[in-house]
């Protein structure tokens, strides 16, 4: 068949590995849930996953207002201006998310742009430590999905017909009365498959809190890997690794099927 | 060389659900039957089956005395035109219709030749080089015919070839595509959901419905002597009336409804008439008239429409709602007391089912 | 349709925009910085970070691991995704409804994830080297984009085209490879360039799948800032963003660039 090769690769190398790592965290001699009472009852470990939790719901809301804002702007522009203005989006989302939470290090460093500008204004004496808090976490990653929510959600309101819209200005609605009424409600759907996409990514994120928060701000990710690879306590590194897969996967599936029941569209 | 095409008991399942059932068909040497029937009735899965890309769950299918059933699709030398053309988009109007000599390993410079001879019985010599994103769409389904003809196949087979076509240039295609087949003398079977196309243009019709085949006969018969209820509806027999014989007087037959109602008939015109029986008219067939003498169908008038040569009555009767056309020159009122009396000539008998 | 959008909401999308790639000049203007920390908005100008490039023998390496890993694991991914999404579409009722589900798990599972098991189970439980584990997770991380780009493109796809041309006597397979897929370039084109992209700048997959002397690029950029605070990864980002503008060429030379909404 066809899709072997696929259904090969993805069960033993994806299903397979994946299961083993969250077998791993039920196999522990003290008891099966041994190291999951392990992980809430460390105040640490608790403060990791809740700041990921808040840090991820933060970036997600303000990338889709953002991103939802923006998309509604560049969707009614001119059609070269909507060219220029989706090259301008495509290009940050294309480059890595390195370069990208690289570029904040730059700015928010103590010899950095923005350090460099406030003592210039004289707004600050000596150089802010802006870096490594929560704030320079939720801003780089706002920085980096507010691209794919303007790219997702001028994909979802390219395909609410014009026509329902002349209709509505047709029938005295203001373009305010028209984006809130018509428009909003129409987008719900593609709204909820692009915050979750931006909360998944962000919960899951390695490389920003890495660069940005490091030590002092854990988040799952780099947690993971602080686990894993500095105090090579794999069964730990598997409870996070485990905890990660449950949030994702639960988020997924509650939110497409919410999307799926608002879609004023479907049959 | 053309072939006749059978098609024994075939049934055919997607997944679990069935679509065809002991369906058997013949298409004779050099004749065109076409397949007509609603969408959805199986039409398309038929001819799927005889192309062989859908394998029957019983039955066989033989070209000729070469039994197809078992045959890999590309081994069976059908030619095929599609509902949506189903051109090769990549590649140039000439090579779409040499693709099958290639496939036959002709030489290029023969492939070609033969290729430009077929698009010149088409009329399309001269778009050669196009590609078919260049054409329009009578242009279109004349070289997905010159390419199905082309490599000279025993039997030709037609999905709905005119339905995406306007309606002007559909009766032309339509003729065209008679002219070739005749022609060429080759076996077709042939798709459309249109009745005047499939009339107009086959030797003999086959009436499908839900997987099954109502009847096969030509055209006029089809249109005349309807063989049930399915058809008769089908060819615009809207009322079906049934009725008791209640005396017989030569070949006067006098005939009752259930609540009474009185019908005379001559066998002369409607043929050999049963005890029980099944009186299909089209709306013509039923003459509407306030003739208190008349020997027919006492009804109220309900709606009139205006249909430009006649108007047309809904008509309440004992028998149940019946459709009637009254002539131009007396039209009635909504509410009056009429009686429908048969025309034998837009008349025929069914059995009771 | 021209409605009037309100002033306000202009002025917001500008200042995105400049929130967008304001930070991308800075990287810019660091990289060419003459100072040895990173600083804008540059003192004096010079190209002296690029060549430091080359001379770190690690970021020579890391950008030949980088691109080899890139490569190949496209390509598995397009070797094994491009039947799959074919299957998928084709013979759509025929196959079980758990397949279309089984192909998106690499996207639910996160990605960190699935690195971290690919070290447990395959380098080290199955001592397979650094680089095929590598190599494997690259191909699972684009796999998902390879089966769901071409799958739109095959949607789109009539299949009696490919009818047609078996009832004219050309066998299945070669239909499949005269036929099909010249119809879907531009999908398996998309389908390469986004699976490339995605996995040249993978962190997360490759965190765990590196080993003595294999490491990829973006690995080695982390490993770099954690000792020194010099331009030279100002300047290996830029490298990186050329890259990205020449991807974008090629996109708009062939498909346009607007078929990224779709
Ligand atoms: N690929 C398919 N999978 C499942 N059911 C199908 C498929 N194609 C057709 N059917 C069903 O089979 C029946 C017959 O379809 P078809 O032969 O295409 O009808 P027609 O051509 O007469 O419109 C329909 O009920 C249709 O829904
Ligand atoms: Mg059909």
């Amino acid at each position: 068949m066809l899709s072997t090769p696929a259904t090969l690769a993805i069960s033993l190398f994806l299903i397979i590995p994946v299961a083993a790592t969250i077998s791993v965290t039920f196999s522990e001699p003290e008891g099966l849930f041994v190291p999951y009472s392990a992980f809430f009852d460390s105040a640490f470990q608790r403060t990791v996953l809740w700041r990921t939790f808040e840090v991820a719901a933060i970036a997600t809301v303000v990338s889709v207002v953002f991103g939802l804002l923006t998309a509604y702007v560049v969707s009614r522009c001119p059609p070269w201006m909507k060219s220029v203005l989706i090259v301008l989006a495509v290009f940050p989302l294309l480059t890595g998310v390195v370069v990208r939470s690289f570029a904040w290090l730059i700015i928010l460093g103590r010899n950095g742009i923005l350090n460099n500008f406030l003592q210039w204004i004289g707004a600050i004496e000596r150089p802010l430590s802006m870096l490594y808090t929560q704030t320079s976490v939720i801003v780089a990653l706002i920085y980096i999905f507010v691209p794919l929510m303007i790219l997702v959600l001028i994909g979802v309101l390219e395909n609410i017909p014009d026509d329902l819209l002349q209709a509505s200005s047709s029938l005295g609605a203001s373009p305010t009365a028209t984006f809130f009424q018509v428009v909003l409600p129409l987008a719900v759907p593609g709204l909820i498959v692009g915050a979750v996409l931006v909360f998944t990514a962000s919960f899951t994120s390695y490389a920003t809190p890495h660069l940005l928060g490091g030590s002092r701000q854990m988040m799952m990710g780099t947690f993971l890997h602080q686990r894993a690879m500095t105090s090579f306590d794999w069964v730990s590194a598997s409870t996070v690794a485990a905890i990660m897969v449950v949030v994702i996967v639960t988020t997924v599936l509650v939110m497409t099927r919410l999307a799926r029941r608002l879609n004023p569209m479907a049959s | 060389m053309t072939l006749p095409l059978s098609i024994d008991q075939i049934t055919a399942h997607y997944g679990t659900t069935k679509v065809l059932e002991d369906l058997s068909l013949t298409v004779g040497d050099g004749e065109l039957v076409s397949l007509l029937g609603a969408s959805g009735c199986g039409k398309t899965t038929t001819l799927r089956l005889v192309a062989g890309f859908l394998q029957p769950t019983s039955g066989a299918i033989r070209l000729g005395d070469k039994d197809l059933t078992r045959l890999p699709a590309h081994g069976r030398d059908i030619g095929l035109v599609f509902q949506n053309y189903a051109l090769f988009p990549h590649l140039s109007v000439k090579n779409n219709v040499a693709f099958g000599l290639k496939q036959r390993k002709l030489a290029s410079g023969e492939r070609d030749k033969r290729a430009l001879e077929m698009l010149d019985r088409v009329g399309l010599a001269h778009l050669a080089d196009r590609l078919p994103g260049e054409l329009s769409g009578g242009q279109k389904q004349r070289v997905a015919l010159a390419r199905a003809l082309v490599i000279e196949p025993p039997l030709l087979m037609f999905d709905e070839p005119l339905s995406n076509l306007d309606a002007k240039l559909r009766v032309d295609m339509r003729v065209e595509i008679r002219q070739l087949q005749r022609a060429n003398g080759t076996t077709a079977l042939y798709v459309t959901h249109d009745q005047e196309e499939a009339f107009s243009i086959s030797d003999r019709v086959a009436i499908m419905n839900s997987g099954r085949i109502m009847q096969l006969d030509t055209p006029e018969t089809l249109y005349q002597r309807p063989a049930n209820k399915f058809v008769a509806h089908f060819v615009g027999f809207e009322n079906l009336i049934d009725l008791q014989v209640t005396a017989r007087d030569g070949e006067m037959v006098h005939a009752q409804t259930h609540d009474g109602g009185k019908i005379t008939l001559s066998q002369e015109r409607l043929g050999a008439i049963p005890d029980a029986f099944v009186l299909a008219t089209r709306p013509d067939g039923l003459v509407v008239t306030n003739d208190a003498s008349a020997t027919g169908l006492p009804a109220t008038l309900g709606m009139r429409t205006y249909l430009g040569r006649a108007y047309q009555y809904q008509c309440q009767t004992g028998a149940g709602q019946l459709i009637a056309n009254g002539s131009l020159a007396t039209p009635f009122e909504s509410g009056a007391q009429v009686t429908l009396v048969p025309n034998p000539d837009q008349c025929a008998i069914l059995q009771p089912e | 349709m021209a409605t009037r959008i309100h002033p306000l909401l202009i002025l917001m999308t500008i200042v995105v925009y400049i929130f967008l790639i304001g930070p991308l000049i800075i990287i810019f203007g660091a990289s060419v910085s003459d100072t040895t920390f990173l600083a804008f908005p540059p003192q004096g100008l010079t190209l002296h970070w690029f060549e430091n490039i080359w001379e770190i023998s690690a970021f020579r390496r890391t950008i030949v691991t980088s691109f080899q890993v890139a490569l190949l694991g496209t390509a598995m991914a397009l070797l094994i995704g491009i039947p799959a999404a074919y299957a998928l579409n084709r013979h759509r009722i025929q196959l079980p409804g758990w397949l279309s589900t089984l192909f998106v798990l690499p996207i639910l599972i996160p990605e960190i994830v699935i690195g971290f098991s690919l070290l447990r189970s395959i380098n080290v439980g199955l001592g397979v080297p650094v680089f095929f584990a590598l190599l494997i997770g690259h191909t699972l991380l684009v796999l998902p984009y390879v089966i769901r780009v071409i799958s739109a493109s095959l949607a789109s796809f009539d299949f009696s085209i490919e009818e047609a041309a078996i009832s004219l006597g050309s066998r299945p397979v070669k239909t499949f490879f005269t036929i099909v897929l010249p119809n879907v370039r531009s999908g398996i084109l998309a389908a390469f360039i986004l699976a490339f992209i995605t996995s040249i700048n993978d962190v997360s997959v490759s965190l765990f799948l590196t080993g003595p002397g294999i490491s990829t690029l973006p690995i080695q950029i982390l490993a770099h800032v954690e000792q020194f605070f010099d331009p030279t990864i100002a300047s290996v980002s830029v490298l990186l963003m050329m890259l990205t503008i020449i991807v974008m060429i090629i996109v708009e030379r062939t498909l346009g660039l607007t078929a990224v909404t779709k």
